[in-house]
């Protein structure tokens, strides 16, 4: 599953009309101004790629729609923009700590578990932390309780990053080398 | 034939076979016209008991349900008129069970139960229904069998065969939707074969991730492979953060040709023709950001070592400064 052309292609598309959208508001202002739109308009680029299928997409949206409003409307123009920027994530699973503490204390005096037991709670415990940190890392995680669906959205996460790292390498390369001639 | 060699309690108990084994009858006679001479044959002595006959000596027995009786049997035997009357031997099963329903029964617990007949006849109807989309020559055998059996007039056999015909049915109908296979020595109740499918979908998923990030395919273990892809997408963040930040050092008036680049890309070509909006500051920047660790897969980057490489670090611009230490690497 690498990232096809199909989807550099459109990604950069979609990615030039947010540059080409804010181009001129910000021609005279400092780097990291600069820097921060290129970074909007990327992640927009790639969470529209997948036109709100999936949940990372959504949330990376919704998040970018918090910092740059205008700009992730314009961009999506195409697409429906306010159904995907108000589209409610699936619900996060509260549970109250102390309740939660209690209940694991009363588990864990209730069968005492021999050695090898004990370390297979172990492995599954940093099992779950990890999963848990994978959760903080992939945009919208924290709503996805369901570990198939946070592995599938993970993968589908990851060939999209790979895909916008590709393109953008590829067109710092491009500037650099006409930098240097 | 009606009432030999059976007690009124046994045949009431199998009184939802009977049924199955009429509708077999009825679908036997169906697919096979021929057949019913030979079944006319076999029970000449009784296929011409009327049903009305037979009706009129339990009105006369039991006047107050007679109504009922008939209403019961007119409707039963409005499905399928034509297949029914000729097997009379279904017929005087059912007439048989009518019977014995008035013997035990009040007439309003005959009520109750006319109603739970119906919806067990429904259930039967719906077994036999998918019986016969699915193996209609089986069972055509097995209605013949049973002929024959209840041609040697042996309750005991027809009842058995009427059950055996009612297990395929159970079985075909358990084979339509479990996939799961427990091997041996695994649980088989459905919450474990559940959340064996679960991980299962879950370990698949995982080794699609594994031939995704690059350095995931020698570490053995869930927690490991996990870290690594934490990892990965970290630095693939990262990456974008760094990526977009140089892009703006090195482009600061935005106006790239995307397009044209895009048209050279294909070919896999580097683009000369961007030059003309590069501000002669940038290439200092350019020079504090090493070649080789934009192209490196992981992007560790190290701001002290690049402090020490940067051979005049006060030249930098202030922005670029304060967009290093924001990006909290």
């Amino acid at each position: 599953m690498q990232p096809t052309s199909s989807m550099k292609e459109e990604f950069l598309k979609k990615w030039q009309m947010g540059i080409q959208i804010c181009g001129p508001s910000i021609d005279n202002t400092s780097v990291s101004e600069r820097k921060k739109v290129i970074k909007l308009s990327a992640d927009v680029a790639m969470a529209s790629l997948r036109k709100g299928t999936t949940c990372w997409s959504r949330a990376l949206i919704q998040k970018t729609a918090t910092e740059d409003n205008s700009l992730v409307r314009q961009m999506l123009s195409g697409i429906k923009a306010e159904t995907l920027i108000n589209k409610t994530l699936p619900k996060k699973t509260l549970c109250h700590r102390k309740i939660v503490r209690r209940s694991k204390k009363i588990l864990m005096r209730r069968n005492a578990r021999s050695a090898s037991e004990e370390a297979a709670a172990k492995a599954k415990k940093l099992v779950k932390r990890k999963t848990q940190g994978l959760r903080s890392v992939v945009p919208g995680g924290e709503f996805m309780n369901n570990d198939v669906l946070l592995i599938q959205e993970t993968l589908d996460y990851i060939v999209s990053l790979q895909t916008q790292v590709n393109v953008m390498r590829s067109i710092v390369d491009a500037t650099e080398a006409g930098i240097e001639r | 034939m009606m009432m030999d060699g059976a007690t009124e309690a046994d045949l009431f108990l199998h009184c939802t076979d009977m049924s199955v084994l009429e509708r077999q009858r009825a679908h036997l006679n169906y697919h096979h016209p021929g057949l019913d001479s030979t079944l006319a044959g076999f029970f000449s002595d009784s296929s011409m008991i009327h049903a009305g006959g037979f009706l009129g000596t339990a009105g006369l027995e039991f006047p107050v349900i007679y109504g009922e009786t008939t209403m019961e049997s007119e409707s039963r035997l409005s499905i399928s008129p034509e297949k029914i009357t000729p097997a009379s031997f279904g017929s005087g099963n059912f007439k048989k069970r009518k019977f014995d329903s008035v013997v035990t029964e009040t007439k309003d617990l005959d009520e109750k139960k006319k109603k739970k007949k119906m919806r067990n006849r429904e259930e039967v109807e719906v077994e036999v229904e998918e019986e016969e989309k699915s193996k209609i020559t089986e069972q055509n055998n097995e209605s013949t069998k049973s002929i024959m059996k209840m041609n040697k007039k042996s309750r005991k056999e027809q009842n058995d065969c009427s059950n055996g015909s009612s297990k395929v049915t159970k079985e075909m109908q358990k084979s339509d939707y479990i996939h799961v296979r427990a091997r041996r020595g695994q649980a088989t109740d459905s919450h474990s074969i559940a959340e064996r499918a679960r991980r299962e979908k879950i370990s698949e998923r995982m080794k699609f991730l594994q031939d995704l990030v690059p350095g995931c395919d020698k570490i053995t273990g869930k927690a490991g492979m996990l870290d690594e892809i934490i990892n990965y997408v970290q630095s693939l963040q990262r990456q974008v953060e760094f990526l977009s930040m140089k892009l703006a050092a090195v482009s600061p008036r935005m106006d790239f040709d995307i397009d044209e680049f895009f048209a050279k890309e294909v070919v896999s070509a580097p683009v000369t023709n961007l030059a003309n909006n590069v501000t002669p500051s940038h290439e200092m920047v350019n020079c504090c950001y090493p070649h080789e660790m934009v192209n490196s897969g992981y992007l560790h980057f190290n701001p002290m070592q690049q402090h020490q490489n940067c051979q005049a670090p006060s030249m930098w611009d202030s922005d670029v400064q304060n967009l290093y230490s924001s990006l909290g690497v």
